[in-house]
């Protein structure tokens, strides 16, 4: 059974709205607020929390326009329910309850970390457990042991700073503004990372990551080659940094791929669409002979589509969510 | 003509089923952080005990606020998730015009008061005329000594409604002429009456203008070094 989703996701700073049927996208439109964060140099809560109210009617209109939907043959209704900020996430959740109680519909409320990790689906048919993926983004940063879809065990996590927020803290630093992960991206093509060496802090567990000390070093060294007179190119400084966050990440999800045991991995969360990353994921599953589910970017960061087809996913496993429940910004993987 | 109204902009959160301007069923509940759960299974409830389908509705009325972003955000998100899907109008309606709805009896002028927090107060004054209330001036924000000056230099009768209990001590204590009224909170038989009023008027505004009335900016500020931050490279 296929159901077709209305799905909502609005748990940060995209307004996000798409209609999937099982795991086919139908649409998946989105109105994002960077450009209205950026000057705040990050994510502003109740400036999210109030473009979401201004975006989602018509947003929603254009989803289901857009997959030539009607309303009637709608199967259920999904949407964000944590973790994330918690105005915005009521937006989408109180809207996408209203729409599921007006049409009688069930409605599913979603983990968005389970979102990321269910939206490599989306574009690979061989994305099937057991797996292992690496989520990161802004807010979050796991290694997810994917038993079987709705059985997962994280692995490893941040012990401080999320893989984005490093890049974001990094950017902030070296002057590049807001998103920081995208600006590294950007301003590190054709620099060169071997002209200065970071720190890679690997905590003594194994999964699990450290950014925070990394900061500390690019500051303290920023500040020393200046003084000297030696400061390198910025976009040199800037792929070093890119190459000692993608370097934590790649090892640790590498390891807990070869300790489980997984013929397959994956990746979600506005992180793994930085370029370095994704090249270093292909080139450790080839090297294993490994199957690699890895989104196109926009399928990456924040979308719709990805709450779509959890929740088409747990509205066929029978899964509804009572009226009464609300959202839960610290909701939590196993 | 039905109409469902959704008031969640306040402490007491509260729906509301009316046919024409009578309330046939309502639900309430006084929680500040409640809002999300309370209003769909409240709506559902309501509905059951009526016996009506959503697809009765005529129009859904929403409190816009002033008041608790957060709860105003619930309203207007349930509000328009059902008005769009089941292609019926949504009308804002102002959680002050509502308390002054309310309370008007006689010939008493009206001051509505909403706590906004922060040490702020959303108020507007009302003037009664036969079938409701007329506000003088739109709502503004004030401090409690802002709202002390007001009702002072108010020369008529007058009566004060809504977060009476917040502002007993710091506004109303020693001030003559004053007595305070109910209700303590907007209500949706209050936002629903005003709401059938404008339908029977066809006083519809366009789907894009139902948005919150916060009455204030969000609380940021632009940090121009750090935009223009070039890091150490200038
Ligand atoms: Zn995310």
């Amino acid at each position: 059974m296929n159901p077709t989703v209305l799905a909502f996701e609005t748990s940060c700073d995209e307004t996000a709205v798409a209609v999937v049927r099982g795991t086919e996208i139908l649409s998946n439109v989105l109105s994002s607020q960077v450009e209205l964060h950026a000057r705040f140099g990050g994510v502003v809560p109740e400036v999210a929390a109030r473009a979401h109210v201004e975006a989602i009617r018509s947003l929603t209109h254009q989803a289901l326009r857009e997959a030539g939907v009607h309303p009637d043959d709608l199967d259920g209704i999904a949407a964000t329910a944590g973790p994330g900020l918690i105005g915005a996430l009521l937006v989408g959740h109180s809207f996408a309850k209203a729409i599921a109680w007006a049409r009688r519909l069930p409605f599913v409320g979603i983990d968005h970390m389970e979102g990321h990790l269910m939206a490599p689906r989306l574009q690979f048919e061989e994305f099937r457990p057991p797996a292992v993926a690496l989520l990161a983004s802004g807010g979050h940063s796991q290694i997810v042991w994917v038993r079987d879809w709705g059985d997962y065990e994280t692995l490893g996590s941040t012990i401080d700073d999320a893989a984005g927020e490093a890049f974001d803290k990094l950017a902030r630093v070296m002057g590049l503004g807001f998103p920081g992960g995208p600006a590294i991206d950007r301003e590190s093509e054709g620099g060169d990372p071997t002209v200065v060496s970071f720190p890679r802090a690997l905590p003594d567990r194994p999964y699990d990551f450290s950014f925070s000390g990394l900061k500390t070093a690019v500051v303290t060294y920023l500040q020393r080659a200046q003084k000297e007179g030696s400061l390198p190119e910025r976009k040199d400084v800037a792929a070093a940094v890119q190459e000692a966050i993608v370097d934590v990440l790649v090892d640790k999800t590498f390891r807990a791929v070869d300790d489980t045991g997984v013929g397959v991995v994956a990746g979600g969360g506005g992180v793994l669409a930085n370029r370095r990353l994704r090249e270093r994921f292909a080139e450790e599953a080839d090297k294993r002979g490994i199957t690699l589910c890895l989104p196109s970017p926009i399928l990456c960061t924040d979308n719709g589509a990805m709450i779509g087809v959890a929740g088409a996913f747990w509205l066929s496993q029978g899964r509804i969510t009572d009226w009464a429940e609300t959202v839960d910004p610290a909701m939590r993987l196993p | 003509m039905k109409v469902l109204a959704i008031e969640t902009a306040t402490p007491g959160s509260s729906v509301a089923l009316a046919e024409g301007r009578r309330v046939v069923a309502s639900a309430t509940l006084v929680d500040r952080t409640g809002h999300s759960r309370f209003v769909v299974p409240a709506i559902d409830f309501c509905f059951d005990q009526v016996g009506w389908s959503p697809q009765d509705l005529d129009g859904i009325a929403v409190d816009v606020g002033p008041g608790l972003y957060t709860g105003i955000r619930v309203g207007v998100a349930t509000a328009q998730g059902l008005g769009a899907t089941l292609g019926v109008p949504v009308i804002p309606v102002s959680g002050l015009d509502a308390l002054a709805f309310e309370a008007a009896t006689g010939h008493r002028h009206i001051w509505a008061v909403i706590d906004v927090r922060r040490g702020e107060l959303a108020v507007a004054s009302y003037r009664p005329v036969p079938g409701g209330v007329v506000r003088d001036s739109a709502p503004e924000l004030v401090d409690f000594e802002g709202l002390r000056a007001r009702l002072d230099s108010d020369p008529s009768d007058f009566l004060v409604v809504g977060d009476t209990e917040l502002i007993a001590d710091k506004v109303l204590s020693g001030l003559h002429r004053v007595k305070t009224g109910r209700p303590l909170y907007p209500t949706a038989a209050a936002v629903a009456e005003l709401a059938a009023g404008r339908l029977e008027r066809d006083d519809i505004p366009p789907p894009e203008e139902v948005r919150p009335l916060y009455l204030r900016d969000p609380d940021v500020t632009i940090n121009w070094d750090k935009i223009h931050d070039r890091g150490p490279w200038g």
